[in-house]
């Protein structure tokens, strides 16, 4: 007990001494992958030494429920590279405040919210997680579009987030009935339902069961598919034809923020120069007019010209119909 | 006790020790409980009645009207009651095969039993799926595809996930029977069925039952198990992670939160109206039984337990051999580049980890022992609410248990805030979490102790706190290590609730394990969970060789 108590006395201190040192302290929720965070934050810190930087990363949906569960009080200053269908809902918009970032009126409207609480200068897209090995042991063919999978000898070897569980599973569905229209994009998804084997809760799983071998086609993330796919495992990415879902990365300002002058500079420093360049090391899809994405990536089998694969899509209209897509869902192919 | 009471007079039996002792003993542990389990889930419950336009009832019917809560519920009922028959069954067979039967290797038994606690969800969820999944060992060398996803896989999973606890509370009972009554029915002739079906089976009766309601309960509350071995079988527990994190719906996932608590309550009812028929205590005196060999029962009892054993051991075994491989399953060289971990914090969560699980463990262990020590001395129409109370933090997910802290300790309204984004409350919410099992463990194990054997103690004039240290820690000193070690090693790696505590300071592993296997690196998440089963694993034989040094000091010191 008496060690204890010293070591949270010393650490208070050591705290206190902290505080001194340091200017600034911020808080920073994201959802962006921990490589990148780890990159930018190491960035990031050296362009602004007397800001303290702390970085909680979560994914995309616990990191929703923790920020509405602290709406109350909440803990953050910034919230960084978060998907934007979950950023434009009205619970978490409410908690934001407007504050135009320097350098983000060069991205086009599309890409920010027009009450700028809100910017986007990066985004994930969804892919299909191809695992070869199982394909040709089944003797199963290389699938190229959603139509593909309708293929009766697909039966239960495809997976599929659900998206009334994973923003990656409304990301695909939203893109489907986008792409394809409402009556036709819903057939379409009927019609892959039968050879579907299990909807699952998170959006990685797919890819990660695929490319262990227990399935063939895990519809998916294509950051997970390219990490796979460097890590070794047999798997092709592929993005089906018509257009593939995709996900802005949003950041805002918390309007309860307490040290909002530090918290802009670090939104500011997300469109700089610097951040930008290394986006290009690590994102496949930046919205940045006249930036191109990745080496890696390119290597990974993007193309190098992204928006040829990208779906066409409206993420106001995304948001707004959210929730009746969700039940819709539930009704027509909830398990 | 009766005679005490006469000799008290009225103006001393308000200053009495032991009435203050009393009081302590019990108003410490119920604060705790109010403060940390009852006062957060009625905020919770408060989330639940929140509609639009103030309070009413509007998300209970909406959620009552849906198709998917009822097949949800209809398959969480389903599952609740396979895995309690299957656990209770397995586990009474190992805690019988320990405790009252006789053969070599026991420790052996002891030892993987309890892994399944130790071993992160992750590890589990990997050993299984690769172990029996459609690519998985049994599979390729079978050359036919098990499906293992629904069901069945659910089955297994949450069937070794309860298990050792099945083991520990049945155990409680088992363990302290007296050898005298056995030989009493030797010499009257009953044969070894009859001793079984007449002495062992009613004595045993209270732990079975606190047993099914443990395993009951923590299967219909499990996530974890569910979402990744669970294929489409859907249960509440995926119903609120679909409200809750998938649509941000807060008052409806609470909603389903607070459902889940009416099975629990119900078979808690149940369970204790089975109880009333049975006697409680036992005469004082008592002569630990020591097993004979019997061939046929105890090679039967042992095939039996180590085979159970041996199934625990391939699935967790696999991930650690998974984990020096350098590409599962298509690249099998041994190699070490997953323990080189860099990401997601690192090893740096280790060690706060360990703090927070000693915390825990103590303090919790302490919280029940005082609770079940001060229940005894309180009138039953008293006593009853308050255990019903401690039963239920079982029937609360966790990620349920971690939302409700956030809505209730985050609030600058109350001094509690302080506890918000501490350590402290990392511990709190881990021993709260697992309240129910603490608690019906040492439950169990009071029941045994001979009411006379305090009684004795009190005309002697010993006061509670005497008799608390003296006679009651010791006879019951088995459940307490069993419960410490309970929850050490579920604080060391449950995830569900803690996630939602952490800070950017303040890392477990679990989360750190969590967040390897978000960033796709599985293999390292692998990794990570060996290190932290064999520091718990190092952690348990270290604290065993000090309690087996303090009883041999104790032993010759009495002695002496």
């Amino acid at each position: 007990m008496k060690t204890f108590t010293r070591i949270t006395t010393a650490s208070m201190i050591a705290l206190g001494m902290g505080a001194a040192a340091v200017a600034d302290e911020i808080t920073v929720y994201t959802a962006l992958e921990e490589e990148e965070v780890a990159a930018y934050v190491e960035a990031a810190k050296k362009a602004m030494p007397d800001t303290e930087i702390n970085v909680l990363r979560l994914s995309t949906g616990k990191l929703g429920a923790r920020i509405l569960a602290e709406a109350g009080n909440p803990q953050a200053d910034v919230i960084w590279g978060w998907a934007v269908s979950a950023m434009m809902d009205p619970q978490i918009l409410e908690m934001l405040e407007p504050y135009a970032a320097k350098g983000a009126d060069v991205l086009p409207s599309t890409f920010r919210d027009d009450g700028d609480k809100w910017f986007a200068p990066i985004g994930y897209m969804g892919a299909f997680c191809v695992n070869t090995a199982r394909l040709e042991e089944k003797g199963l063919p290389m699938p190229s579009s959603w139509k593909d999978l309708e293929n009766p000898a697909f039966k239960d070897e495809i997976l599929m987030p659900d998206p009334n569980s994973s923003g990656t599973g409304y990301l695909h569905v939203n893109a489907v009935l986008q792409s394809m229209g409402e009556d036709a994009g819903w057939a379409q998804l009927e019609a892959v339902d039968p050879n579907m084997a299990q909807y699952t809760s998170s959006g990685s799983k797919p890819c990660k069961s695929a490319r262990v071998g227990e399935y063939t086609v895990g519809i998916s993330l294509a950051f997970t598919a390219m990490q796979s796919i460097e890590e070794g495992y047999p798997l092709a990415m592929v993005f089906p034809e018509g257009g593939v879902g995709y996900e802005l990365e949003a950041s805002g300002l918390m309007a309860s923020s307490d040290n909002k002058g530090a918290a802009k500079a670090f939104l500011d420093w997300t469109m700089s120069d610097e951040a930008i360049d290394l986006y290009q090391q690590y994102k496949a899809l930046i919205t940045v007019p006249g930036v191109d994405a990745s080496a890696a990536a390119e290597q990974a089998g993007l193309p190098a010209d992204i928006s040829t694969v990208l779906a066409d899509i409206d993420f106001v209209e995304a948001a707004e119909n959210q929730t009746a897509v969700k039940a819709t869902w539930k009704e027509k192919l909830g398990r | 006790m009766s005679t005490m009471e006469q000799s008290a007079t009225p103006s001393r039996k308000r200053l009495d020790p032991d009435r203050l002792l009393t009081l302590a003993c019990i108003g410490l542990p119920l604060l705790g409980l109010v403060l940390f389990f009852l006062y957060p889930m009625l905020i919770v419950f408060l989330r639940s009645v929140t509609v639009d336009d103030g309070y009413g009832l509007a998300n209970y019917t909406q959620v009552l009207g849906s198709v998917g809560f009822w097949r949800a519920t209809q398959h969480s009922l389903i599952m609740g009651g396979a895995t309690t028959v299957l656990s209770v069954f397995l586990g009474f067979i190992i805690a019988h095969g320990l405790y009252r039967c006789a053969f070599r290797g026991k420790w052996l038994i002891r030892a993987v039993i309890v892994l399944p606690l130790l071993a992160p969800s992750l590890v589990q969820a990997l050993g299984l799926i690769f172990l029996l999944g459609r690519n998985g060992v049994v599979s390729r060398a079978l050359g036919v595809e098990i499906e293992i996803y629904g069901f069945w896989g659910l089955l297994i999973a949450n069937t070794l996930y309860a298990l050792p606890q099945a083991v520990m509370i049945i155990g409680a009972a088992l363990v302290l029977l007296d050898a005298r009554i056995y030989e009493a029915a030797d010499v009257m002739g009953a044969s070894p069925a009859r001793q079984f079906r007449d002495l062992t089976l009613p004595a045993a009766r209270f732990g079975i039952l606190n047993a099914a309601f443990v395993c009951f309960t923590i299967t219909i509350t499990d996530f974890g198990n569910a979402a990744v071995i669970g294929g489409d079988y859907s249960v509440l527990a995926t119903e609120i992670y679909s409200q809750v994190v998938g649509q941000r719906n807060f008052n409806m996932g609470a909603v389903v939160g607070i459902m889940l608590l009416l099975p629990t309550v119900l078979s808690y009812a149940i369970e204790r109206q089975a109880m009333k028929r049975q006697r409680s205590g036992q005469a004082a005196g008592q002569v630990p039984y020591r097993a004979r060999f019997a061939p046929l029962r105890d090679t039967v009892m042992a095939t039996l337990a180590l085979l159970i054993c041996a199934g625990i051991i391939a699935v967790i075994g696999i991930v650690v051999y998974a984990s020096f491989v350098t590409l599962w399953p298509y690249n099998m060289e041994l190699s070490t580049k997953h323990y080189d971990i860099t990401l997601a914090g690192g090893y740096s969560s280790l060690r706060m980890t360990i703090v927070i699980s000693i915390m825990a463990a103590t303090g919790g262990t302490l919280a029940v022992f005082m609770l079940g020590l001060g229940l005894r001395r309180l009138p039953k129409a008293v006593a009853q609410p308050i255990q019903l109370l401690a039963a239920m933090p079982a029937a609360v997910p966790g990620m349920v248990l971690g939302l409700a802290y956030i809505l209730t300790f985050n609030s600058t309204s109350t001094p509690l805030y302080l506890l918000y984004g501490t350590a402290t409350l990392i511990a709190l919410i881990n021993f709260y979490h697992y309240h129910t099992q603490s608690f019906l463990t040492i439950m169990t194990g009071f029941r045994q102790l001979p009411q006379a054997l305090e009684e004795a103690a009190g005309s002697l004039g010993a006061g509670l706190r005497r008799t608390a240290i003296d006679i009651v820690a010791p006879f019951i000193a088995p459940m307490l290590v069993s419960v410490f070690f309970f929850l050490f090693m579920r604080s060391m790696v449950t995830l569900s609730a803690v996630v939602f505590l952490t800070t950017p300071d303040l890392s477990v592993a679990a989360v750190t394990i969590m967040r390897l296997d978000d960033a796709g690196l599985t293999s390292q998440a692998a990794a990570f969970s060996t290190c932290v089963m064999a520091v718990v694993c190092a952690a348990l034989l270290s604290m065993k060789a000090t309690l087996a040094l303090i009883g041999r000091r104790h032993r010759t010191k009495g002695t002496a």
